[in-house]
């Protein structure tokens, strides 16, 4: 699937997108792109609009205004053409429990219509990347957190899409996990044509990993940008994310104002 | 900590049961469209008008069985060829009552079960500082609401019904029978739950495993089977009846009579009619009184064992069994058609209610084979027998077709990530029915054949019905994905979407009778104008269904 055919060579451009659920909008006009050999980081506090933004992307959601194009293709009215070319880690590792990882794997592929030899090849490398050799024939309901993102990942990797969208992809993952998709996303938006979209609220994760990155508050873009660019609009110049994030979505005063709070009780 | 404190915590995770069992977020469904500040409520109600529905539908089988009791004299004499006394008739009336509410009740708790177990609503309350008792209590009063409304129409019902129709001694004898069936059904519905998790669903995938999950769903199944088989088996147990009592006093009779629930049921017409209402000797007498007492003795071990034994279930892990073999990490693919079929059928493997969806028109083919074998069965010809077990099978498969597409909801946020056409979804559902199908119909055709020799006969008229078979497993599926793109995703199951499953099902089953009512039509015989004639409406029927369902639906 790399190597289909796109309409823009653009991975992922979203242009005032509004996702509701029937009460006040969870994202509200956004407008973003992710460029070709980019991991963008999308940055927020829980309920900023993350997950709902990424919902749309991937097709779960339907948009109630704006618009979502993956290298030029609409989720909402060319499902198949869009889908195939991305790849998704969800938030939360909810699969078919009753299938294996094998089964699960083999479904999966077979629905992104991979040759069988790649597919074979594939699978077999990205089994052993993940050490999930052990727990290849147990069924999903068996297994432990970490696990199942691990079976999401190599999910996510097997049909090499130009697109990974990754919703928390590190959660409940153990350190030589982490370390590998680490790496794995660096190397994968080496060649200049794929993009990432990794959306995280782990600070120094995406401030080690992502080309740029975009703060997310109440599902409205605060800021957007590389990291030195970020640091020039706040008011420090050697201020982390965490720092520059809290100043944007004025947080820090709340923060410490609860600590306060509690110290006192 | 009390009752009422465990009638509080029981309700609460009701209320969160409720929600799982309707909109599935713990199985990966997402957030529907619309508002969202009525979930709760909206899930509450559908429960509730499922539960409704099942227990209308056991009403109208009380009902039903009432009426029978009623007229049982004019009954007997329009319906059987041959001598069956009054009180045997109404013995076999309410054992087949109280067979198909513990049936019904039985499968109800099936449909239900995986969702309490998968919604961890039991773990969540293990963790609150609440003492041993007041979390069993809730665990087992939450159990109990799973079936309030039906059970509850079984207990009142059943006896009111029997008082009304046979009088009033009558009625008060059927209670030790209702209640244990309730009883056997709860204990059944957690038995066979416990039995899933430790067997079933933690079993390993790989060729060997897969062969002997389906071996333990066989085994599990053929009990449930009693739902529909007694409406297949009825007429040969009426007639085995008649022989039995006919003869007198004899050990066949006092051994079908401690068979559950024959013991039980035969207590009306002794109520009724006293102890010679039935053939029964002192010793036969001596066997029904010992066993009614051992019956409901094990229908209250059941219910104090459902105290303690709900929270365990609700708590156990999924273990898994069997060992691990040596097997390469590559993968195998097929078409996206074909690999919607295997991931159903590998689900269904671990799912005892959709395994028991394909079971049920295979099981019901095998003893419609059988059954041509009985001493005393219709010998009417290779034609009107290719007819009961093609329109039996056709019509059992499609039937069950709806129910196919809640196995979307497990991971549906996932599974809408897929590039999987909503077409490639439909077909590989409707192939699995196709599927059934063949198989029910080659399971009679094989066990007739060895006896009537007319493979021809039989095969023509399973090929004439295919098409409709396919066109109607189209029209439901694709009804059904109508709904799920405009409404949100429907569960199509007995406890929460019973609605939608019956909604389309009808046009399904129109689709699946027309082929059969052009051939009765044209004389109900095997002539090749009249296979002709089935076979067109039915290819027809595939011809309008696939384009006219099909055509809106794309990605």
């Amino acid at each position: 699937m790399a190597s289909s055919p796109v309409r823009s060579p653009l991975p992922l451009a979203l242009d005032g997108l509004t996702v509701a659920y029937g009460g006040p909008p969870a994202v509200n006009g956004l407008s973003l792109e992710v460029r070709p050999g980019e991991i963008y980081g999308l940055l927020g506090s829980n309920g900023a609009g993350k997950s709902s933004t990424i919902k749309a992307v991937v097709g779960i959601v339907r948009p109630a205004a704006g618009r979502v194009s993956v290298f030029g293709f609409d989720p909402v009215t060319e499902g198949v053409e869009t889908k195939s070319r991305v790849g998704y880690v969800p938030e939360t590792s909810l699969l078919y429990e009753s299938l294996t990882p094998r089964e699960f794997l083999e479904f999966v592929a077979s629905v992104r219509r991979l040759p069988p030899a790649s597919a074979a090849e594939r699978g077999q490398a990205l089994v052993a990347a993940f050490r999930l050799e052990e727990e290849y024939d147990r069924p999903i309901a068996t297994l432990s957190n970490g696990t199942r993102q691990k079976v999401l990942l190599v999910a996510a990797l097997l049909h090499q899409p130009p697109l990974l969208v990754l919703d928390e992809p590190l959660n409940h993952l153990d350190p030589r996990a982490v370390r590998l998709v680490k790496d794995l996303l660096v190397r994968y938006v080496a060649d200049g044509g794929r993009g990432v979209l990794f959306s995280t609220h782990t600070m120094e994760v995406a401030e080690r990993l992502c080309t740029r990155v975009g703060i997310l508050d109440r599902g409205v873009l605060r800021a957007e940008g590389t990291l030195p660019a970020l640091r020039e609009r706040s008011a420090h110049g050697d201020a982390t994310l965490e720092e520059i994030f809290l100043g944007l979505t004025e947080e820090a005063g709340e923060v410490r104002a609860a600590v306060d709070s509690l110290e006192r009780l | 900590m009390g009752w009422r404190a465990a009638l509080r915590l029981s309700g609460t995770a009701f209320t969160e049961l409720s929600l799982q069992a309707i909109y599935a977020f713990r199985q990966g469904n997402v957030l529907p469209g619309g508002a969202t500040g009525d979930l709760v409520p909206k899930a509450r109600r559908r429960v509730l008008q499922s539960k409704a529905m099942v227990s209308g539908l056991l009403g109208f089988l009380t009902l039903g069985a009432a009426f029978l009791l009623r007229d049982s004299s004019l009954v007997i004499a329009h319906a059987f060829p041959y001598y069956l006394s009054t009180a045997a008739f109404d013995t076999g009336v309410v054992t087949a009552l109280l067979g198909l509410d513990l049936a019904f009740l039985w499968w109800t708790g099936l449909q239900v079960l995986p969702t309490l177990l998968s919604s961890s609503v039991l773990p969540v309350l293990e963790t609150l500082p609440l003492d041993e008792r007041t979390l069993r209590r809730a665990a087992a009063i939450l159990y109990l609401r799973l079936f309030d409304l039906p059970a509850l129409t079984v207990l009142v019902l059943t006896p009111v019904l029997v008082a009304a129709a046979v009088g009033l001694p009558a009625g008060l004898a059927v209670i030790p029978g209702v209640v244990a069936a309730v009883a056997f059904a709860l204990a059944l519905s957690l038995l066979t739950a416990r039995f899933f998790v430790a067997r079933v669903q933690g079993a390993r995938g790989g060729g060997g495993s897969t062969v002997l999950r389906w071996a333990y769903l066989v085994l599990w199944v053929i009990p449930a089977f009693g739902l529909f088989g007694f409406v297949t088996l009825a007429p040969a147990f009426f007639r085995e009846l008649a022989h039995l009592t006919g003869a007198g006093p004899s050990a066949p009779f006092d051994l079908l009579l401690v068979a559950f629930p024959f013991t039980l049921a035969s207590l009306p017409s002794l109520a009724a009619g006293g102890s010679s209402a039935l053939p029964l000797g002192s010793l036969g007498l001596g066997a029904v009184g010992v066993a009614s007492a051992v019956y409901l003795g094990l229908a209250a071990a059941c219910l104090a064992w459902l105290g303690g034994a709900v929270r365990r279930v609700g708590q156990a892990p999924f273990g898994v069994a069997g060992s691990s073999p040596p097997s390469p990490f590559g993968l195998r693919t097929t078409g996206p058609v074909r690999s919607v079929l295997v991931k159903d059928l590998r689900i269904a493997s671990r799912n005892p209610g959709y395994a028991f969806l394909i079971l049920l028109p295979v099981l019901d083919a095998f003893a419609l084979g059988l059954l041509s074998y009985a001493p005393g069965s219709s010998t009417g010809g290779a034609d009107s027998l290719a007819l009961g077990a093609v329109t039996s099978a056709a019509l059992l498969a499609t039937f069950f077709g709806p129910a196919f597409f809640a196995i979307e909801v497990l991971a549906y946020s996932y599974g809408r990530t897929l590039p999987l056409a909503d077409r490639s979804l439909v077909l590989g559902k409707a192939a699995l029915v196709v599927a059934i199908y063949l198989v029910a119909a080659g399971v009679v055709l094989g066990l007739v054949d060895l006896r009537l020799r007319a493979p021809l006969v039989f095969l023509a008229f399973v090929l004439a019905e295919l098409p409709a078979v396919a066109a109607a497993s189209v029209v439901e599926l694709g009804l059904v994905l109508r709904r799920v793109r405009r409404k949100g995703l429907p569960v199509v199951n007995l406890y929460s979407g019973s609605w939608t499953a019956i909604l389309v099902a009808v046009p399904g089953l129109i689709v699946v009778a027309l082929p059969f009512t052009a051939l009765l039509l044209d004389g109900g015989s095997s002539s090749t104008a009249a296979l002709g004639l089935m076979a067109l409406v039915s290819v027809a029927e595939l011809g309008l269904a696939v384009p006219v369902l099909l055509g809106g639906v794309g990605s």
